[in-house]
C-alpha cells in the first residue's frame, strides 16, 4: 500500500513551519514520529497535500524543569522518555505508561507531541497526561494558547487543534508523588483494551488526597472519575471504599465493542481494574512522600 | 508524476544520492533506489517489523519512514554485517547454529534490532528479550531458537552502563 | 526415548551431514546475508507495476465501470476489465476437488457480480506500484450492493440468495459423507452421550511474505517465464497454461525463495493470470507484490467450520460411537485447494472406535475463499473430539489419562484402519500419553487437588491426543477424490566435475530445510561429502514433474526418488572407479570425495575425476553407458502416521477469565528424524500456529455489512515473541513400515493439538465453575462468559449448586465475583 502523492517540506525554523501550516489552509500534517500518521498515508486512509516534516526543528526536543512543572518539547521521543532521569525523579508515572507503546522500534522514532495529536482513545500517553493534569501550548502564526490536557482530546482520534496549529510544548505540574498504572492487551505491544492510571498523595498515616484516577479505552477518549476519586479523598484507601469508588468510576465510561473486546465485558472490567490500581497505589510503598 | 526530492544519505558506511517521490518509504529506497533487498517488507503498516534497520544506531521500522526523513543520516542495513566474501558475522553464524531461521523473511529485521541491542551494551533476559524483539514478528519459528540465539550472541557482547544520545 | 522396532530402513550413518545428524543449513547463509532471492528482489528492466481495483462489498452487481481518467494518468501502460479476462483466459482450475460438487468457474476477475470483499474487478499495470494504485483509485466503479450471505446458518436459510444459480440450487456445494459400521444406532444404545456444537474461528495463516509474481512474456517464441512465491511450481505452471490457454512446454515456473507458505501458497489465484495477461498484452515483465490490505481480502482464509459433534461411550469408559455433522464456510469460490479435507479422514484420531461418521457440508458465503493451512482439518477435527473426551471423563468420574489409554489403538493392532479408510501404519500412542502426562505433572496436579492457588487463581492440566496423516495414502486415494496431483515425487541427481552432484527437484524453498534434508539423504546414501551435494530446487525447467511442498510429503515423497536415483548414481561411480582402481566392484567404497579401496583407503581416485570420465565418456569401463545422471519417481506405499499428545498448564483468573499458559508440552513421534534441529523447528513454528488459532487469532466479519472488520496486521492478533510460552518438546522414535528411512512427515504437526489443550485445560481448572468450552479463540471474554453462563446454568465455585439471584445483574452488568 502506496501512499497518495503529497509534497513534503522540512522547515528549518518552527515559525516556517507554522507559516506553511497557515499557507496550506487544512491541507498540510505535521510529520514527527509517523509512526501512526505513517501507517494511515499508506493505507490511504488519508491524504495530504504537505506533510512538513518537523524532526529537524531545533530545540523541540528538550526536557526541562521549569520550577516544579516540567516541560517537554513535542518531538521527545518514547525510548528518551524511558530513561531520563529528570522523568524518573518527577514524573515516574509517565516511564511506566511508556513501556506499553508500541514496541522499541515505535518508541524510538514516536514522541509525546504526536501521540497527544493522534488522540488515540486508548494511548498511554494521552491517559498519563490527564492523569497528570498537563496542558498543551498550542501555536500557529496568530499566535499561541495553552490547552488543559480534558479540552485538548475531545473525541475519538480528534483533538481541539486547528488545523493551522501545532503543539509546541507539554507542560506538565509536580505530580502526587504515588501513582499505579494498569494496562491490558489483547497481545503484546497491541493498543489497549482498558489501562488505568492513578496519582494520589499519601501523608504519613496512611491517608489519602488529591487523587486523580484516568481511564483510558473505555469511552471516546481518556476519562477521570471524578465522582470515585473524591469518594476516597482523605479515606485510607480501606478495601470497601476501593469497591465502592470502582463502581462509581462506571458512571464516566461509554465503552465501544470492537475486535478487542465487547462493551460488556469492558464494562465488566472497568471496576476490576480501578480496583486493582487502587489496591496497587495502596501497597506499594517504594516511594515515600517529602 | 508528482515533484522529486533529491535524497542523500549514508547506507553501510557509504554515501548515496537519489531523487524520488517523497512518498516512498525508506525501505523501499533501499531495496529499489540501492539494490539492497536484504531489508524486507511485510505490511506496510508498522506491525512486522520485518523491515527493520537502524537509522542513527536506533532500531526503526523502515517502512513508517519516508526517505527525505533519513536525509544526511547514516543507514544501516544486513547487508553491513559481512562483506560479500567475508565469513558469516558472529551473529549471524549464532542465528545458523541455533537454526534460528526457517524461511528467512524475519531475520533480517531480527538481526537488526539484535545489533542495537549490541551496540547499545545491552544484555537482556531471556524474557526480557522477548519483550526487547517483540517487534519484529515471525511466522515460521515459534522464536524459541531466536531467542537462543541473541542470548547467546549477546552474552559475548561487551556491556555498557548507559545508553547514548538521540541523533535523530 | 528409544526406538521400539526395527524396520527396513536402510543403516543410518552417523557421520557429519547424513540421515540423522541436525547438520546446519545449506540454506542460511544467503538468507542471513539478506542475500535470499524472494519474488520482490527479483527487479527486471523495464518492469511494470501491477495493482487490483477490488469489491468493496461482500456480494454487488457491478453496474459499471469507467476506466477514463485512470487511463490517462501518466505511467499508465494497460488495464484489464471483467470482460477482458473472460474472453482472454480460462477459469482457474480446482487441484483437490470437492467431491460430488460440480465446477464453480472461477475467472481471474469479476463481470457481472461480485461474491466476496476483496474480488478483482478491474487490474492496472504502471511504472510504478505508485501510480498503478493511483490509478486504481481514479477507476470508478457502479456498484449495486446485493443482500449477502454471512455464515454457513445463512447460507442454507432457503430465504438467501443462491450464490452460484447456474450450477447450484443452493449455497451447498456438497455434501461429502465418511465412516463406518452404524454410529447411530451405538450412540442410541450407549450409557453415556456427550456432545455440542462448536464453532471454530476463521483465521489465517499470514506468512510474513505475502504472494508476488513476476511475469515475463516472450512474444515470438509465445513462452512464458513466471517466477513465483510458491510452494508448488509445477502445479503453478499447469494451473497457469490452462488458464492462458497455453501448452505447459511454453510455461517455465522458477520458484523464488518462500517467505512463508503454510499452504497458502498452493496453486495459482486471480492475480498470478491476471499478471501473466497484463504481460502478454505489454510485451513488459510484470510484477505484482500483493500488500496486507489485500493480503487478508485476497488470500485465502482457513478453518471456519461448525460442527455438531456426539460421543457414545459405556459407562465403563470404552467410546463406542462417534459422529460429527460439520459445515465448512468455504467462502464465494473454491480456491485450487479447496476446503479442508482431514477433519474427516482423522476424525477419531487415536482411538479405536468401530462405529463413526462424518458428514461434511461445504457451503458458500461471500467471504474471501478458503484454502489449505497446516493442519488441513486435522486441528478442528482435534480440537471437537479431545474436548468431548474430556468431557466424557468429567461426566463418568474417570482419570482423562486413563480414559484415553484404554482408548487407544494399541502397537500390535497396526497396520490398523480406521472408519474413514485411514490406514494408521505403526506408533505407540499410549507412550506419547504417559510421557506429556509426566511431563506436565499430571500425577501432581491431581493430588494438589481442586481449589484456588494462594494467588486466587485456579490451575488447571489440559491434555489432547492426536494422530496426524502425513503424505498421502495413494495416488489411489488421491485418483477417487479426482486430485490433479499424484502422491509421488521425482528427482535427478547429476554428478558435475568438481567432484559433488547436484540435484534437482521442482519443490521450492519456503523454510523446511529442504536444500539440507535432501542433501543428507543424498549423503548418506552415496556415502559422499555432505558439502558436495548441491540442491536446486523449484525450476520447472530443471526439474522432473513434481507435485510440491504440502501434506508434509516432501521429504517423505523425495527421500525415496533422492534414494532411488542416488544409488543408482552410487552404483555406477563404484562401478567406473572400480575400472580405474583395477578393483572389484565389491572391493571398493565412496569414502567422502573418493573412490577407495575399502582395506585400504590410501588407493583412491578422487570423485572429480571419476565424473570426469563419465561426462566426457573417456576412459570408461567397457559396455557403460556415458554420462553421470540419474532420474528416479517415488510413490510412498502409503501415509504415514504421526502422533504424540500434548499438555498444558493453565492458571485461570475467574474474575476476568484471563489465564496464563504456565507450561506447555508435546510428547511426539515422528518416525526416524532425518534432521532432528530441523524437525523441532518444524514442530515448534506449528505449535505457535496452533497456539495462536488457539488463544487469539480470528478473522471476524461484521453481519451487517458482511465486511472484513480486522483485515490489518493491528487487528489481526498474531504471537510477537511476548506472547508465546516455551514449548516444551519430547520425542519417540517409531520408524514408519511404509515409507524410506522410516520418517514421518512433521511440516503440519505443530498446529493440530494446541486448541484442545488449552480448552481441556482452562475446563479443568474451572471444573468447579462447571465451565465448558465450544468455540475458539479462548480469549479471556469467552472464558469469562462460560463462567457466567454456567453460572446461569446453578454453578458455583463451591458445592453448593445454587443459583445466586442476588449475584445476577439484568442489563448485562456483572459483579464482582469474590
Amino acid at each position: 500500500m502506496k501512499s497518495a502523492p503529497f509534497s513534503y517540506v522540512r522547515p528549518e525554523s518552527l515559525a516556517d513551519a507554522l507559516g506553511v501550516l497557515e499557507s496550506s489552509a487544512g491541507g498540510a500534517r505535521v510529520l514527527a514520529g509517523g509512526q501512526s500518521l505513517v501507517p494511515m498515508l499508506q493505507m490511504r486512509l488519508m491524504q495530504v497535500d504537505t506533510l512538513i516534516d518537523i524532526n529537524r526543528l531545533p530545540g523541540l526536543d528538550d526536557v526541562r524543569a521549569d520550577g516544579p512543572e516540567t516541560v517537554f518539547g513535542p518531538l521527545v521521543r518514547h525510548t528518551m522518555l524511558e530513561s531520563l532521569p529528570l522523568v524518573s525523579e518527577r514524573l515516574p508515572l509517565l516511564q511506566s505508561a511508556i513501556r506499553y507503546v508500541g514496541d522499541p522500534q515505535i518508541r524510538n522514532r514516536g514522541t509525546i507531541g504526536g501521540s497527544l495529536a493522534q488522540a488515540d482513545p486508548t494511548g498511554e500517553i494521552p491517559l498519563a497526561c490527564l492523569a497528570l493534569d498537563a496542558v498543551v501550548v498550542a501555536q500557529s502564526v496568530s499566535g499561541s494558547r495553552r490547552i488543559a490536557i480534558g479540552d485538548l482530546l475531545v473525541g475519538s482520534y480528534a483533538t481541539a487543534l486547528e488545523p493551522e496549529e501545532m503543539i509546541t510544548e507539554v507542560r506538565v505540574p509536580p505530580a502526587a508523588h504515588h501513582f499505579a498504572f494498569l494496562e491490558r492487551n489483547r497481545k503484546h505491544n497491541d493498543f489497549a483494551v482498558i489501562n488505568v492510571a492513578i496519582v494520589g498523595c499519601r501523608d504519613s498515616d496512611g491517608r489519602w488526597s488529591s487523587l486523580r484516577i484516568a481511564l483510558g479505552g473505555v469511552n471516546d477518549r481518556p476519562v477521570l472519575a471524578v465522582e470515585a476519586a473524591s469518594l476516597l479523598e482523605g479515606t485510607m484507601l480501606e478495601e470497601e471504599a476501593v469497591a465502592e469508588a470502582a463502581q462509581l468510576a462506571l458512571e464516566v465510561v461509554d465503552p465501544p465493542s470492537d475486535i478487542r473486546a465487547s462493551a460488556e465485558y469492558r464494562r465488566h472490567l472497568v471496576p476490576i481494574y480501578v480496583r486493582r490500581a487502587l489496591t496497587k497505589l495502596r501497597d506499594d510503598h517504594e516511594r515515600p512522600d517529602v | 508524476m508528482s515533484d522529486r526530492i533529491s535524497v542523500t544519505l549514508v547506507v553501510n558506511g557509504r554515501e548515496y544520492r537519489r531523487d524520488v517521490e517523497p512518498r516512498m518509504h525508506l525501505a523501499d529506497f533501499l531495496r529499489q533506489e540501492l539494490g539492497l533487498t536484504g531489508t524486507h517488507i511485510g505490511c506496510e503498516q508498522g506491525v512486522c517489523g520485518n523491515c527493520t534497520v537502524l537509522v542513527a544506531g536506533k532500531a526503526v521500522k523502515s517502512c513508517l519512514m519516508f526517505a527525505p526523513q533519513a536525509e544526511g543520516l547514516e543507514v544501516t542495513t544486513v547487508e553491513s554485517l559481512a562483506g560479500f566474501d567475508e565469513e558469516l558475522h558472529p551473529l549471524q553464524e549464532a542465528f545458523k547454529d541455533a537454526h534460528a531461521l526457517q524461511c528467512g523473511y524475519c531475520t533480517p529485521g531480527f538481526l537488526m534490532a539484535i545489533s542495537a541491542l549490541a551496540a547499545e551494551g545491552r544484555r537482556p533476559t531471556r524474557d526480557e528479550l522477548r519483550q526487547e524483539l517483540s517487534g519484529v514478528i515471525c511466522r515460521c519459528t515459534g522464536y524459541e531458537n531466536i531467542l537462543t540465539a541473541a542470548e547467546r550472541y549477546l552474552s559475548k557482547q561487551r556491556v555498557s552502563e548507559g545508553v547514548d544520545g538521540w541523533g535523530i | 526415548m528409544a526406538g521400539v522396532f526395527e524396520a527396513e530402513a536402510t543403516e543410518i550413518d552417523v557421520q557429519k551431514g547424513t540421515i540423522g545428524v541436525s547438520v546446519a543449513r545449506k540454506e542460511d547463509d544467503r538468507l542471513l546475508r539478506g542475500a535470499g532471492r524472494f519474488g520482490d528482489d527479483v527487479q527486471p528492466g523495464h518492469c511494470l507495476h501491477l495493482a487490483v481495483a477490488r469489491c468493496p462489498f461482500p456480494h454487488a452487481r457491478i453496474a459499471s465501470i469507467d476506466v477514463t481518467q485512470a487511463a490517462a494518468l501518466d505511467g499508465v501502460e494497460d488495464i484489464l476489465l471483467g470482460s477482458d479476462v473472460v474472453s482472454g483466459s480460462d477459469p482457474i482450475s480446482v487441484l483437490r476437488p470437492v467431491p460430488d460438487a460440480p465446477s464453480l468457474n472461477f475467472f481471474a476477475m469479476a463481470t457481472d457480480v461480485a461474491l466476496f470483499e476483496g474480488h478483482p474487478v478491474a487490474s492496472v499495470v504502471a511504472v510504478s506500484r505508485h501510480i498503478a494504485e493511483d490509478a486504481v483509485a481514479l477507476i470508478e466503479v457502479d456498484y449495486e450492493p446485493l443482500e449477502h450471505v454471512f455464515d454457513v446458518e445463512s447460507a442454507m436459510d432457503p430465504r438467501s440468495p443462491v450464490l452460484h444459480p447456474q450450477v447450484l440450487q443452493s449455497n451447498l456445494l456438497a455434501r461429502n459423507r465418511t465412516g463406518a459400521g452404524d454410529p447411530e444406532a451405538k450412540l442410541a444404545g450407549a450409557d453415556v452421550v456427550v456432545e455440542d456444537r462448536f464453532v471454530v474461528n476463521r483465521v489465517s495463516g499470514l506468512p510474513m511474505e505475502t504472494r508476488v509474481i513476476v511475469a515475463e512474456w516472450q512474444p515470438g517464441a509465445r513462452e512464458l517465464t513466471v517466477r513465483h512465491s510458491t510452494q508448488v511450481p509445477h502445479l503453478v505452471r499447469k494451473q497457469l497454461a490452462e488458464s492462458l490457454r497455453l501448452d505447459d512446454g511454453a510455461v517455465q515456473v522458477l520458484a523464488t525463495d518462500v517467505g512463508g507458505g503454510f499452504g497458502l501458497k498452493l496453486g495459482i489465484y486471480p492475480e498470478d493470470v491476471l499478471a501473466c495477461l497484463h504481460a502478454m498484452r505489454t510485451g513488459r515483465p510484470v510484477k505484482w507484490v500483493e500488500d496486507r490490505i489485500e493480503f487478508f481480502r485476497a488470500t485465502t482464509h482457513a478453518r471456519e467450520s461448525l460442527h455438531r459433534v456426539r460421543l457414545g461411550a459405556r459407562s465403563d469408559g470404552h467410546i463406542i460411537a462417534m459422529t460429527d455433522v460439520y459445515d465448512i464456510d468455504l467462502g464465494g469460490y473454491n480456491s485450487p485447494m479447496g476446503s479442508p479435507q482431514l477433519t474427516s479422514v482423522m476424525f477419531t484420531g487415536p482411538y479405536r472406535i468401530n462405529d463413526a461418521r462424518t458428514e461434511r457440508n461445504v457451503i458458500l458465503t461471500n467471504k474471501a475463499p478458503v484454502g489449505a493451512y497446516r493442519g488441513y482439518g486435522q486441528p478442528e477435527s482435534c480440537f471437537v473430539r479431545e474436548v468431548l473426551v474430556d468431557r466424557l471423563a468429567r461426566r463418568l468420574g474417570a482419570d482423562r489419562i486413563e480414559l484415553r489409554a484404554q482408548n487407544m489403538v494399541r502397537p500390535e493392532d497396526m497396520p490398523w484402519k480406521s472408519t474413514s479408510g485411514a490406514t494408521y501404519d505403526s506408533g505407540d500412542y499410549e507412550a506419547c500419553l504417559r510421557i506429556a502426562a509426566e511431563a506436565i505433572g499430571y500425577e501432581e496436579h491431581i493430588r494438589r487437588g481442586r481449589g484456588p492457588r494462594s494467588d486466587g487463581r485456579y490451575v488447571g492440566v489440559g491434555l489432547a491426543s492426536f494422530v496426524e496423516r502425513t503424505g498421502y495414502e495413494s495416488s489411489k486415494f488421491l485418483a477417487n477424490r479426482r486430485s490433479r496431483f499424484g502422491a509421488h515425487e521425482g528427482v535427478v541427481v547429476r554428478a558435475n566435475r568438481t567432484g559433488g552432484v547436484d540435484v534437482y527437484n521442482g519443490v521450492s524453498t519456503f523454510g523446511v530445510g529442504s536444500e539440507t534434508s535432501f542433501a543428507q539423504v543424498v549423503a548418506d546414501v552415496m556415502s559422499i561429502d555432505f558439502d558436495l551435494v548441491r540442491v536446486h530446487l523449484g525450476d520447472t525447467a530443471a526439474s522432473p514433474l513434481n507435485t510440491g511442498g504440502f501434506a508434509s510429503r516432501t521429504l517423505i515423497a523425495s527421500a525415496g526418488a533422492l534414494r532411488r536415483a542416488a544409488e543408482e548414481l552410487r552404483d555406477k561411480i563404484l562401478r567406473i572407479g572400480a575400472f580405474v582402481l583395477d578393483a572389484e566392484v565389491g572391493d571398493v567404497m565412496i569414502s567422502g570425495d573418493a573412490v577407495c579401496m575399502r582395506d585400504d583407503p590410501e588407493r583412491s581416485v578422487p570423485l572429480a575425476e571419476v565424473h570426469d570420465r563419465a561426462i566426457i565418456n573417456q576412459g570408461m569401463p567397457p559396455g557403460e553407458e556415458p554420462g553421470l545422471e540419474a532420474s528416479a519417481q517415488f510413490e510412498p506405499a502409503g501415509a504415514a502416521y504421526g502422533y504424540g499428545t500434548a499438555a498444558a498448564l493453565v492458571s485461570v483468573d475467574p474474575e476476568t477469565g484471563d489465564y496464563d499458559v504456565e507450561r506447555f508440552v508435546v510428547a511426539h513421534d515422528c518416525g526416524n528424524p532425518v534432521n532432528p534441529m530441523l524437525l523441532d523447528g518444524q514442530v515448534v513454528g506449528g505449535l505457535a500456529q496452533g497456539y495462536g488459532q488457539a488463544v487469539m487469532e480470528e478473522l471476524r466479519y461484521d453481519e451487517e455489512t458482511g465486511q472484513l472488520i480486522n483485515g490489518t496486521m493491528m487487528d489481526y492478533f498474531m504471537p510477537t515473541a511476548a506472547d508465546l510460552p516455551e514449548f516444551e518438546l519430547h520425542h519417540t522414535y517409531v520408524p514408519s513400515p511404509v515409507t524410506p528411512f522410516g520418517i514421518r512427515g512433521v511440516g503440519e504437526v505443530g498446529t493440530v493439538p494446541g486448541a484442545a489443550t488449552l480448552a481441556n485445560a482452562i475446563c479443568d481448572a474451572l471444573a468447579d465453575f462447571g465451565v465448558e468450552i465450544n468455540r475458539l479463540p479462548l480469549t479471556p471474554e469467552l472464558v469469562w462468559k462460560q463462567i457466567q453462563a454456567a453460572r446461569a446454568r446453578g454453578h458455583r465455585p463451591d458445592s453448593d449448586a445454587r443459583v445466586d439471584e442476588d449475584r445476577q445483574g439484568t442489563d448485562g452488568e456483572r459483579h464482582e465475583a469474590t
